[in-house]
């Protein structure tokens, strides 16, 4: 069952994630990456991270995807044009299929991946909260510390010089 | 006699001296040199005179058992090449004093100094005074180097400092391009028999393991030298002074050498530097005579050269090269009676020759001086205008030619008994012809120039002055004495043949048949000249026609300088531009530069790496992080 | 059954479609978007190590979990940042194609 649902939910991230990087049109490509990160959520599911799921839409889907296509709309030069890809595609190609396939075959040798256990611990709210708050303490302040100086930054970068202060 | 080296050393520091200030005290540049002269003509005559009356010193005299005569050896170590302990190159810087030593020092001496005050004269005008003096002061010290060094080493340095100084003299006047061309014919010339003395000299080192000359005759003497390694050590040897004294084929530089000034030609090319190469024949007999295939190839050469440079003599127009050709020719004899075993005779001659040949070019000087032209054929009658100049030119001509009671005849003779004695028929005959050559050329440079017929107007003839007659009459007086000198030696028993030997004394005695042939050979060549340029018969028209097709190979110097520059053009100059390609195309080009091009082309390559687009980089990037994954997996996994 | 190579080979295969994304697309916001797929693949991977580990109960290890959260929040804040820059350079060069961004060029 559980094999069921994750293939059918792994082949619509797979086509979503081709059709983001395939598409001829800037926005239908937008639309595939927001579709794609569902289904990563989806995966979550499966994984039996219920949180992660959560906050996987609410952060991708609902901040990045919509500040991306924000972006899209501010950087609109012509109607936009047809071809996507640069000069240097079919090279591309073929170092993506030796990445996927020197990946695949090092994960097949590899003894860790092997002697991995065959059921999958859920991962809990409540156990998630107490070891992010004790454990991950500190990475989780210097975390809002990263947030704060990107914020700024990203202000600092994008004003306008015409604006002034 | 311990402070022979004394010599030498003066005579250099004259050189360094006179080369700092000559051109600050133009007109006084002489004093330097001619004072160091008179020096060491005074330390030589007390050591001359202590060797006459056999005051030996007994820690450094020793009778050699090899050539008989007694010689005093003094050195000090020189250098030490190698590591100490294990098999070394000592070298020693040592001088030996034996007659025969003595005998070319003082010819050396005693016609340098008269040079030199011939020169105060000759050279007066010249703007560069002090430079002719510096160069004349450092040839006397390395002349006087070679004839007193008694290891190999010092020697070749010396013959080397000689060809220098011949090298700098004969181009002095360096204006003129045939002067340079001269001087550096000169040099290459002697360099290639140069090259010969070397490899010689190393081969004495590999051989016998010391440059010490006595050792080289030790080692001889006691028979452990194979005979090819004779022949081929005697062999390099002689082509070494073959250069240097003008053998045939390497004669062709000394006749261009007359170029240089006639002091230059009377000291350098008549007496000392071209005696060096007899010098060191003799010097190194001990190893000539263990092979007679050696003796016979010295004799051979020495006539060819004899009787090619007489015939040469014989049509030769200009006077400078008329006495060069007959310098070569006398060199031949020296060489010729070395062969035939005649040691003393070959001596003897050379000091007679190196005296009488000395007077005749101060005299050819002095008419230069007078009347600016050397051509023969242009001068005639010159005894009403220069009367001092032609009997002083006669005695050292007529000496020359054999005329008895002067010194040029008892030599002479001394070289044709040794002949005769030694030599098979054809020798004999082939030196009488020479007699009569020799005779017949120097009567044709008597008459021509001075009591022939007068062609030109001599009235602004120049004035000789005194400083250039004393020199040659000097050097007269010795052409004449000399011959006594031969018969009895001050001091010894007998003649010159036992004060000069090798391996037992030979006392001089006259052989009269032998004398009275070259007398009539000699009587005969008289008339034949004094018929032909005198009375100017007919017959010598119809002989100068029937032979013209020979006459005219002569008058070309067999065209050797002709077959010289056909070597060089079409051999010598290919091999050195293949030479020259090899280090310009592979040295240079692809050795030194080659790395700097491949450095440039590859960086100017990889240069186009950086394209400053992303995803060029973001692809070399992943391409080494899938090089990295297969390196993992290939050498960690599998 | 669902094993953890499974997740593997999918986190592997969204990865290299990302990949291929980065490098072949002209406009740097699609470049953008191909980044976050890489980032989601790399997400996935450490969730499925994280649940497949041996001992669960009291013993199951979070530290996937914890590093993806993680990762969501950095993969926030750099989207800002890149597209804050983008905008920037659009302001100069009035063009977000790769292709022309050679200004470092030797």
């Amino acid at each position: 069952m559980h094999l069921v649902i994750f293939s059918v939910i792994s082949a619509v991230l797979i086509s979503c994630a081709l059709g983001v990087v395939i598409s001829r049109n800037i926005v239908h490509s937008a639309l595939f990456l927001l579709f794609a990160l569902i289904s990563v959520a989806g995966i979550y599911l499966v994984l039996l991270t219920e949180f992660l799921a959560i906050v996987q839409l609410l952060i991708y889907g609902g901040a990045i995807v919509i500040v991306i296509l924000f972006a899209l709309m501010l950087t609109r030069n012509e109607e936009y044009p047809r071809i996507q890809n640069n000069k240097l595609w079919p090279i591309a190609g073929i170092l993506s299929v030796l990445v996927l396939i020197t990946l695949s075959v090092s994960y097949f040798q590899s003894d860790v991946i092997r002697s991995a256990s065959t059921t999958i611990s859920p991962a809990g709210v409540k156990s998630l909260g107490s070891s992010l708050f004790t454990t991950w303490a500190i990475p989780f302040e210097l975390a809002s510390l990263v947030l704060l100086v990107a914020l700024i930054g990203a202000i600092v970068i994008a004003r306008s010089d015409k604006d002034g202060n | 006699m311990q402070y022979f080296w004394l010599i030498p050393v003066i005579s250099f520091i004259a050189f360094i001296i006179t080369s700092l200030v000559g051109n600050k005290i133009l007109k006084q540049a002489w004093i330097f040199p001619v004072v160091a002269i008179i020096l060491g003509l005074g330390i030589y005559c007390f050591g001359l005179t202590e060797y006459l009356q056999s005051r030996f010193d007994l820690e450094h005299c020793v009778r050699s058992s090899v050539t008989g005569m007694v010689g005093c050896n003094y050195s000090v170590g020189w250098f030490s090449a190698g590591v100490t302990g294990k098999e070394t190159v000592d070298s020693f810087l040592g001088f030996t004093v034996d007659p025969l030593s003595l005998s070319v020092a003082g010819l050396a001496i005693f016609v340098a100094l008269m040079v030199q005050i011939y020169s105060i004269g000759y050279m007066k005008d010249d703007p560069r005074f002090g430079w002719y003096y510096s160069v004349q002061a450092l040839f006397i010290s390395s002349m006087i180097l070679l004839a007193l060094s008694d290891n190999f080493l010092l020697l070749y340095v010396a013959w080397e400092l000689v060809g220098l100084c011949s090298y700098l003299l004969i181009g002095f006047w360096y204006e003129k391009p045939d002067a340079k061309e001269a001087a550096k014919k000169a040099f290459t010339v002697t360099r290639l028999g140069d090259v010969g003395l070397l490899i010689g000299i190393l081969l004495i080192w590999i051989e016998v393991g010391s440059f010490n000359m006595s050792d080289l005759f030790s080692y001889v003497a006691s028979g452990q030298m194979e005979s090819w390694v004779i022949f081929s050590i005697s062999g390099l040897l002689f082509l070494g002074a073959m250069g240097k004294s003008a053998q045939f084929p390497f004669h062709v530089w000394l006749p261009d050498a007359m170029e240089g000034p006639t002091p230059v030609s009377a000291l350098i090319h008549a007496a000392t530097m071209v005696a060096a190469g007899v010098y060191l024949v003799a010097r190194t007999y001990p190893l000539f005579v263990e092979s007679e295939a050696m003796m016979l190839i010295v004799s051979i050469i020495g006539l060819i050269t004899a009787i090619g440079a007489a015939l040469i003599c014989c049509v030769s127009i200009d006077l400078k090269r008329a006495l060069a050709y007959s310098t070569i020719s006398h060199l031949g004899l020296m060489m010729l009676s070395l062969g035939a075993f005649g040691y003393t005779a070959a001596i003897l001659h050379l000091l007679a020759h190196g005296f009488s040949k000395a007077l005749l070019f101060l005299g050819s000087g002095n008419i230069m001086h007078s009347i600016d032209d050397l051509d023969i054929n242009r001068m005639g009658g010159l005894k009403s205008v220069l009367p001092g100049t032609t009997i002083l030119f006669c005695i050292g001509a007529l000496s020359l030619a054999g005329i008895p009671l002067l010194s040029g005849f008892w030599s002479k003779d001394e070289v044709i008994v040794s002949i005769v004695h030694n030599r098979n028929i054809l020798f004999a005959i082939s030196s009488m012809i020479l007699v009569f050559l020799s005779g017949f050329y120097m009567i044709r440079l008597i008459i021509i120039p001075f009591f022939g017929t007068q062609n030109r107007d001599y009235s602004n003839a120049h004035k000789l002055p005194m400083v250039m007659l004393i020199p040659m009459g000097v050097l007269a007086v010795f052409v004449v004495l000399f011959g006594w000198v031969a018969l009895y030696m001050p001091g010894l028993p007998s003649s010159f043949g036992t004060f000069l030997f090798y391996s037992h004394p030979k006392n001089f005695h006259l052989e009269p048949d032998i004398a009275s042939i070259t007398l009539v050979v000699t009587l005969l060549s008289f008339g034949a000249g004094y018929l032909f340029y005198v009375k100017r018969i007919s017959i010598f028209q119809t002989f100068k026609t029937r032979m013209k097709f020979l006459i005219t190979i002569i008058e070309n110097k067999y065209y050797f300088d002709e077959l010289y520059q056909i070597l060089v053009d079409k051999i010598v100059l290919p091999i050195a531009s293949l030479v020259a390609l090899f280090d310009r195309v592979l040295v240079n080009d692809i050795g030194i530069n080659g790395p700097g091009h491949i450095t440039r082309s590859i960086g100017s390559l990889i240069r186009y790496h950086v394209t400053g687009r992303i995803y060029v980089y973001l692809g070399l990037m992943t391409s080494g992080m899938i090089i990295l994954g297969i390196l993992w997996l290939w050498i960690v996994r599998l | 059954m669902l094993e953890l190579i499974h997740f593997n080979i999918l986190s592997v295969l969204l990865f290299s479609v990302g990949l291929y994304g980065v490098l072949a697309r002209k406009s740097a916001i699609l470049i953008i978007m191909a980044i976050e797929l890489m980032l989601n693949a790399v997400n996935i991977n450490f969730i499925a190590a994280a649940a497949f580990k041996h001992g669960g109960g009291l013993f199951t290890n979070f530290d996937g979990h914890i590093l993806t959260i993680f990762i969501i929040t950095i993969a926030a804040a750099e989207v800002g940042l890149a597209l804050a820059l983008i905008l920037r350079i659009f302001r100069n060069k009035s063009t977000v194609n790769v292709d022309q961004f050679d200004m470092m060029k030797l």
